[in-house]
C-alpha cells in the first residue's frame, strides 16, 4: 500500500508540472495570474454559464441582473432600444457601436453587423483597437449570447473601468440570441466583411 | 569474428494470464479513455470550464481558481495515459479515485441545491457539471462516477496488468 501511494505521489507531482506546461503552450490556455471576477462577491453568480439559457437549468431572473447592472452604474438595453440604435444614422458615423463580448469561434460564425469583438478573456488581443472607438463613441452597446451569459455585464464593466463613462455604456440582455430570434441581420467572419445575411 | 556460443536459453514458463485480467484490462482502457475525452473537452475550453468551476463558489482566491481551470482538465488527460499505456496503473488510479470522490460530493451537493431552488425532483435536475460531457441529468452522473470509483479501486487493488507497457514505475523489491 505504501508503494502504491508513492507512486500516486509521484504521478501527482508529474501530472500537475505537466499539466500547468500544458496549459501554458496551449494557444487557448489560461492566464493565471489574472483575476477575470475582479467583482465577484458571494452568491452574486449562481447558475450563470457561457451557454444561452437551457431549460432545467439554475437561471437568475432578468429582472435581478438588471437591477444588479443599474447599481453597478450600467444602462440596461432591450430589444426595442437595440433596434432603434441600429438604425439610427449615428450609428453609421460610428457614435453608436456595439461590442461583441463572445470569443473568436461564435463571432465569426456570426455577429451584429460592424461590431467590435472584445473577449473578454482575451482582452489583451482587442483593447487597443476597440478602446479609441468606445472614446469616440457617445453610446456603446455590448452584448454576449443573452440569457445566463455575463461576459457583456463583465465586458461593460471593464470598459468602465478602463475610463469609458459608464452612462454610455449599456448591457444588451437579451444578447445575440434575441439579436438572431427577432431576424435581425447578421455579419459573418471578420468586421465589416461585408458578408450581411438577412433573416427572413 | 564472432564466436557463436551453444549455451542454450532456459527456457522461460510462459506466464499464466488470469482470466479476470481480461476484464481489468478493458476497466483499464475504459476509465482511461473516459478521462482523455472528458479531459480533452475541458482542456480545449479552458475559459468554459473556468465558469462552471466558479459556479460553485468554494474558491475564493482567483488564483486557485485559475489553476483548476487551466491544470486539472489536463492531469485528467495524462491519468487517462497512464491507464490507456499501462504505465503506473496503480498509482493513477489512486488519483482518480482521489479526484472522483470529491467531485462527486461537489456535483450531489451542487444538484440538491438547484433541484431545491427550482423545485424539481432530484433525478429531474439536469445541468453541466464541469465533468466534460455537457449537460447530464443527475443522477445518471451519479451512477457513471460510482462506476468509475469502482473500477479505479479494482485497478488500484492490482488489476490490469494485462498489456501494460510499465505496471509499476517504482523498482521492484528484491
Amino acid at each position: 500500500m505504501r508503494r502504491t501511494l508513492l507512486e500516486a505521489l509521484l504521478v501527482a507531482v508529474t501530472g500537475a508540472l505537466l499539466a500547468f506546461a500544458a496549459n501554458a503552450l496551449s494557444p487557448r490556455g489560461l492566464r493565471l495570474t489574472r483575476n477575470f471576477f475582479p467583482h465577484d462577491r458571494a452568491g452574486a453568480n449562481p447558475g450563470q454559464t457561457n451557454a444561452p439559457a437551457a431549460p432545467g437549468t439554475n437561471v437568475p431572473p432578468v429582472q435581478l441582473v438588471a437591477e444588479r447592472l443599474r447599481q453597478a452604474g450600467l444602462q440596461v438595453a432591450d430589444s426595442n432600444r437595440v433596434a432603434r440604435l441600429f438604425h439610427d444614422p449615428a450609428y453609421q458615423q460610428s457614435l453608436v457601436i456595439f461590442i461583441d463580448s463572445r470569443d473568436d469561434q461564435h463571432y465569426r460564425a456570426g455577429h451584429v453587423p460592424g461590431a467590435y469583438q472584445l473577449d473578454y478573456y482575451r482582452k489583451e488581443n482587442y483593447l487597443d483597437k476597440v478602446l479609441p472607438a468606445c472614446q469616440a463613441a457617445q453610446q456603446i452597446l455590448v452584448y454576449c449570447y443573452g440569457g445566463s451569459c455575463e461576459d457583456s455585464e463583465l465586458t461593460a464593466t471593464l470598459l468602465g473601468d478602463a475610463g469609458i463613462p459608464k452612462e454610455r455604456l449599456s448591457v444588451y440582455l437579451g444578447g445575440f440570441t434575441e439579436w438572431t430570434n427577432n431576424r435581425m441581420p447578421i455579419e459573418i467572419g471578420d468586421r465589416n466583411s461585408g458578408q450581411i445575411e438577412k433573416q427572413n | 569474428m564472432s564466436q557463436t556460443l551453444s549455451v542454450e536459453k532456459p527456457r522461460l514458463a510462459k506466464p499464466k494470464i488470469s482470466k479476470s485480467e481480461y476484464p481489468a484490462l478493458l476497466a483499464r482502457w475504459l476509465v482511461g479513455g473516459l478521462f482523455i475525452y472528458m479531459g480533452l473537452n475541458k482542456a480545449l475550453d479552458p475559459v468554459g470550464f473556468l465558469k462552471l468551476v466558479r459556479q460553485y463558489e468554494m474558491v475564493s482566491n482567483f488564483l486557485l481558481l485559475n489553476s483548476i481551470a487551466a491544470a486539472l482538465p489536463w492531469f485528467e488527460v495524462f491519468c487517462g495515459l497512464l491507464l490507456v499505456l499501462g504505465v503506473a496503473v496503480r498509482g493513477a488510479a489512486v488519483m482518480l479515485v482521489l479526484m472522483l470522490i470529491p467531485f462527486t460530493v461537489v456535483v450531489f451537493r451542487r444538484a440538491l441545491a438547484i433541484g431545491a431552488a427550482q423545485g424539481l425532483p432530484f433525478c429531474a435536475v439536469k445541468f453541466d457539471c464541469g465533468c466534460g460531457s455537457g449537460e447530464v441529468f443527475i443522477c445518471r452522473k451519479l451512477v457513471e462516477n460510482a462506476v468509475l470509483i469502482l473500477l479505479s479501486i479494482w485497478l488500484v487493488a492490482g488489476r490490469g496488468r494485462l498489456l501494460a507497457a510499465r505496471f509499476s514505475i517504482l523498482p521492484d523489491r528484491r
